[in-house]
Parts: structure tokens; C-alpha cells; sequence
């Protein structure tokens, strides 16, 4: 018994917290959604306001993930291979949207953007930031800034830079060092970090709901969609959309699945 | 082709890693910088490749300074001793990389890749990658990749530090050899100084950041300038104030005046070498270096008192 414990234990405490938690409640949305065939789950997701709210959502990570995946890679560069003042901080900083609450980020863009803040006078030259794409694009932005940092960094440090000075002794110029010898050491962490960003900003909920102002049809995104047809006691609705935000997830699960063991084997 | 290294001075932080060091490699030559860890001696050849900026001082190669040049412009080849491949790269593109950057026609890299793999005799791995290679066949890898661009230098940084003993011997043969069908000026950096003596025509000794002596492996060994060079090159045993190699302390059986006492402690037979242990009267402990016949004739046994000269001694103030 005490074998069987021991063998099976840690195993049954990891799958039954997994179920739990996890598949139970995600298994029990998929069941709702498609209790009366899919049909009623096929009109929720067809109605204009939901085709738009995923548009939209599409829209700001297309343009959120290539923005982050460039910054991301430029600042692991910047942290790993530079010597600067304030390199700590810097350091430090990229990891606050992870500890910082996504309420607060849309707060203090709020803040900034409205009307009496920093930058309120876009509003006088017909720049609207509040309540439309742009404030919505910067608070995903910001919400999913550090994933591509925090991949490469530690990959940049583990290969270390003498491929780079071999590069260049043998003559190639920064550049060529970036695109021919750094990135390529660096892809999959890359495209890890690409896949976790994407996740991110797919999902974000509290920052864009927000700045967002909510206007349906106008600007709400998907997540925000299934808050809002669960509020207007359209179940069917919101599980049809959650359902779809669901797929995507665990699409990306299995595209880190399949990267991950390639990336450890070729270290 | 030369290079010509004049008061280079670099420090890290409070570490000073070189003082003052003027070094001047003759075109053709193959010097090598010999000297313990922490001395310096990696650090010089990274500033002669440009991979360190000096704090002061100026690197002239081949008559044009190039202390403000970026690595790339040099006309250097470097060799890691960690081999640095590229490893998303197979031996081939390894190989080429200088070429293809400078933008060559492709059938003269291709003509140009093979030619350097079969002098590197890796003509059979063209298509691996340097994770399928050998440590030894990854550094002579590293090797053609640096002569492909074809270098007025070649850098090598403890090029074989990283290999087993037989690999070793065998790339230091081989890297005398290439350098004689090559002719490319060449520095490495080794702290084996057996390796330097055998290799290089040309050794700077360095300690502590700075040279404490050029001169060739013979000049070294005969006529060191200071103790360090004489204890780093070649074995030494101390006798009071004064340095003897062991190969010139006598051993006598009968008591002459300029001979000191001594009891032999232990007789250690290497094959052709025998290594006698002795204690002084004194209670100092000297070795002595024998051949195995000069051992049977004098018939020494553990415990036996002997007398011991110094057939050439140094003193270094």
C-alpha cells in the first residue's frame, strides 16, 4: 500500500489538482456550449458584434507581438552583451508588468490619456487614445512585454558571445553578427517567447477592459465579449467564445510542446 | 605583416590585467605568449585582435596602426579555445563564413572550402555539424574557418587547452607543420611551456601583466633574465640562495670541498630519466636529474650519503 502510495501518490496529487482546477471547468464549458448541438454555439459566434470583438482582438496582436518580440530582443541584447548605468533598473523594470496588476496598468493609462493628463492634449488635435485602438494596444503591449526578454536572456547568457567574436573577427559587422550567428542561436527561445506573448495578449482582459470603453461592436475585444453576453445572461454566447479562446489556447499548448524538446536538444 | 604592440596597458576594474607591454612579432614568425593564468597573456592577444580596447598604448600591424580599428577590419584570424563554431552551421558553412560575408562568387568559395578542409583533413565532414565533431576536429575546424579569409595574423588562444594530451601533441605537430607550408604571422597564447618550447620560434614569458623576457625556446632555457622565467621554463631546484637546473647538480660519492652533504631520500626511476630526492644537511630538499646509467654507476640506494655540486648555478637579485 505504502509502495503504491509512493509510486502513484505524487502522480494522483498533480493530475487530481490539474483536473480540478483546470479540465473540469474547461471540459464543463465545452459541454455547455455544444449541449444543443452547434447550431445555437455557431449563431453566437456569427452575430457582428462577436466577429468584430475577434477581429479587434486580432488586430492589436498582430500589432502588439512583432512590437514586443523586436523590443524583447533588443533589451535581452542590451542586458546581456552592454555594460550601462542603470542596467538593474532596466533589468528590474522589464519584469513589472508581471508583478503589476493589469487593472493598474489601465489606470495609469487612463491617467495619462485623459483629459487632464500628460498627454490629454492629443485629444484637442483629434488623436483619440482613450476608448479606441490605440490605448487598447498599448495596454496589451504592456501587459505582454516581458515574455520575449525573459526567453532570450537566458539563452543569450548560456551561449555566450564567442561565436559573436569569432563573427567578427572573421569580418562580418554587427548586423551580419545579428542575423547570421545571434539569431539563429536564439530562435527557439525566440519563438517561444513569440508564442507567450501571443497567449498574452489573446487573453488580456483587465487593462483593455479599462481604457477600452467597452462599445460594442466598437471596441470590445473577445475577453471582453464574454463578459459581456454572461452579463447580458447569454450563456450560450459566452461559452461559444470562450470555446474559441479556449482552441487557441491549447493550439499554442501544443506548439510549446513541440518546440520545447527541440530547443533542449540542440543545447 | 608584423605586429608591432608598444606600452599596452588594460586594466579590469582594479585587476590590472596588463602594464606597460611592448611586444614586437616579426612577419612569418610563430611566437608564442607563455606565462600561468591571470597573467596576461590572453588578454594581449585579444587587444592585438581588436576584441579588447587598450587602455593605453597602440597595436601597429603590418606598418599601419590599427588600435582604433574594429575587429573586422584587422586582417585577423582568431582561434577560440573553445572552438566558438557556429553551431547551427554545418563544417562547410563554418568554414566559408568569412568568404560568404565578403560576398564571393560562390564557385570560388566552394573551390576555396575545399582546399582548406583537405589541409585541415576534414574533407569527409563537410555536411556534419560541429556537434558530430571530435573536440580536436572542431578546432581544426576553427582553424580553416580563420585561414579561409586568408589573414596577415593568426591568433590562436590556448588553441589546444581544452583537448586531451595525444590530441594535443598531435595538432601542435600539425599546426608547426601548417605554419611552415603557410608562412602566416602567428601568435598563440599557452601556459604549457613544454608546448611553447616546441612549437614557437619566438617566446614572451609573461607574469602578473607584464614580459618578463623574449628571446627563443633555447635562449630562455640557457639564459633565463629573472627567477620567474627560469622556475616557469624548464625544472629548477633550490640550493640556499641560488637556482641549479637538476640536470646540473652533481652527485658525488666522496666529500669534496665545494660539495654540500646530503642523504638521498628517495631514488625515483623514470625510464631513461632517474629523479633523485635528497635532504641536505641543512635540512633543505634539492632533486637531482639523472639518466639511468649515470645511476648505476654511482650504485645509489634511499638513505646513502652523498655529496652534491652545482656543476652551473644563477643567482637573480
Amino acid at each position: 500500500m505504502t509502495r503504491l502510495l509512493r509510486r502513484f501518490g505524487l502522480r494522483a496529487v498533480a493530475f487530481g489538482y490539474l483536473a480540478t482546477i483546470l479540465v473540469g471547468p474547461l471540459a464543463l464549458v465545452f459541454y455547455r456550449t455544444f449541449e444543443d448541438g452547434i447550431g445555437p454555439a455557431w449563431d453566437a459566434l456569427s452575430t457582428p458584434e462577436t466577429v468584430n470583438a475577434f477581429k479587434l482582438t486580432l488586430i492589436i496582436t498582430a500589432i502588439a507581438v512583432p512590437l514586443n518580440t523586436i523590443f524583447g530582443i533588443a533589451c535581452a541584447l542590451a542586458i546581456v552583451r552592454r555594460r550601462f548605468r542603470g542596467k538593474g533598473i532596466v533589468n528590474a523594470f522589464v519584469d513589472l508588468p508581471l508583478a503589476l496588476s493589469p487593472v493598474v496598468v489601465g489606470l495609469s493609462l487612463f491617467l495619462l490619456y485623459g483629459r487632464d493628463g500628460w498627454f490629454g492634449w492629443l485629444g484637442d488635435h483629434g488623436v483619440q487614445v482613450l476608448f479606441s485602438l490605440p490605448a487598447m494596444v498599448i495596454a496589451t503591449i504592456f501587459v505582454s512585454l516581458p515574455f520575449v526578454a525573459r526567453e532570450v536572456i537566458p539563452t543569450l547568457r548560456e551561449i555566450g558571445d564567442e561565436q559573436e567574436q569569432a563573427a567578427r573577427t572573421l569580418g562580418a559587422n554587427g548586423s551580419q553578427t545579428f542575423w547570421r550567428i545571434t539569431l539563429p542561436a536564439i530562435r527557439w527561445a525566440v519563438i517561444y517567447g513569440v508564442i507567450l506573448t501571443t497567449a498574452r495578449c489573446l487573453g488580456e482582459y483587465g487593462a483593455v477592459a479599462v481604457v477600452s470603453g467597452r462599445l460594442q461592436g466598437e471596441t470590445e475585444t473577445a475577453t471582453l465579449r464574454v463578459e459581456e453576453r454572461y452579463e447580458s445572461f447569454d450563456l450560450a454566447g459566452a461559452y461559444a467564445i470562450s470555446i474559441v479562446l479556449a482552441f487557441i489556447a491549447v493550439l499554442v499548448l501544443v506548439a510549446m510542446t513541440v518546440i520545447r524538446p527541440k530547443e533542449e536538444a540542440t543545447q | 605583416m608584423s605586429i608591432v604592440a608598444t606600452g599596452i596597458s588594460k586594466r579590469f576594474g582594479d585587476f590590472v590585467a596588463l602594464d606597460n607591454v611592448s611586444l614586437e612579432v616579426p612577419t612569418g614568425s610563430l611566437t608564442a605568449l607563455l606565462g600561468p593564468s591571470g597573467s596576461g597573456k590572453s588578454t594581449l592577444l585579444r587587444v592585438i585582435a581588436g576584441l579588447e580596447t587598450p587602455d593605453e598604448g597602440e597595436i601597429v600591424i603590418s606598418g599601419e596602426d590599427a588600435t582604433a580599428l574594429a575587429p573586422q577590419k584587422r586582417g585577423v584570424g582568431f582561434v577560440f579555445q573553445h572552438y566558438a563554431a557556429f553551431k547551427h552551421m554545418t563544417v562547410r558553412n563554418n568554414v566559408a563564413f568569412g568568404l560568404t560575408i565578403r560576398k564571393r562568387p560562390k564557385a570560388e568559395i566552394r573551390a576555396r572550402v575545399d582546399q582548406l578542409l583537405e589541409l585541415v583533413q576534414l574533407q569527409q565532414f563537410g555536411h556534419r555539424y560541429p556537434a558530430q565533431l571530435s573536440g580536436g576536429q572542431r578546432q581544426r575546424m576553427a582553424l580553416a574557418r580563420a585561414l579561409a579569409v586568408e589573414p596577415e595574423v593568426l591568433l590562436l588562444d590556448e588553441p589546444f587547452g581544452a583537448l586531451d594530451a595525444r590530441v594535443r601533441a598531435e595538432l601542435r605537430d600539425w599546426l608547426r607543420r601548417l605554419h611552415e607550408e603557410v608562412h602566416v604571422t602567428t601568435v598563440f597564447v599557452t601556459h604549457d611551456q613544454e608546448e611553447a618550447m616546441e612549437v614557437a620560434d619566438q617566446i614572451a614569458v609573461m607574469n602578473h601583466g607584464v614580459i618578463e623576457q623574449v628571446g627563443g625556446p633555447r635562449d630562455l632555457y640557457e639564459d633565463p633574465q629573472s627567477e620567474f622565467v627560469m622556475s616557469f621554463i624548464g625544472p629548477t631546484t633550490r640550493v640556499g640562495e641560488t637556482w641549479v637546473r637538476p640536470h646540473d647538480l652533481e652527485i658525488l660519492l666522496s666529500p669534496s670541498e665545494d660539495a654540500a652533504e646530503a642523504m638521498i631520500e628517495r631514488v625515483v626511476h623514470l625510464g631513461f630519466e632517474v629523479r633523485v630526492e635528497l635532504v641536505r644537511a641543512d635540512r633543505e630538499k634539492v632533486w637531482a636529474q639523472l639518466t639511468r646509467d649515470q645511476c648505476e654507476e654511482l650504485e645509489l640506494v634511499d638513505g646513502q650519503i652523498v655529496y652534491v655540486r652545482a656543476a652551473q648555478e644563477r643567482v637573480f637579485a
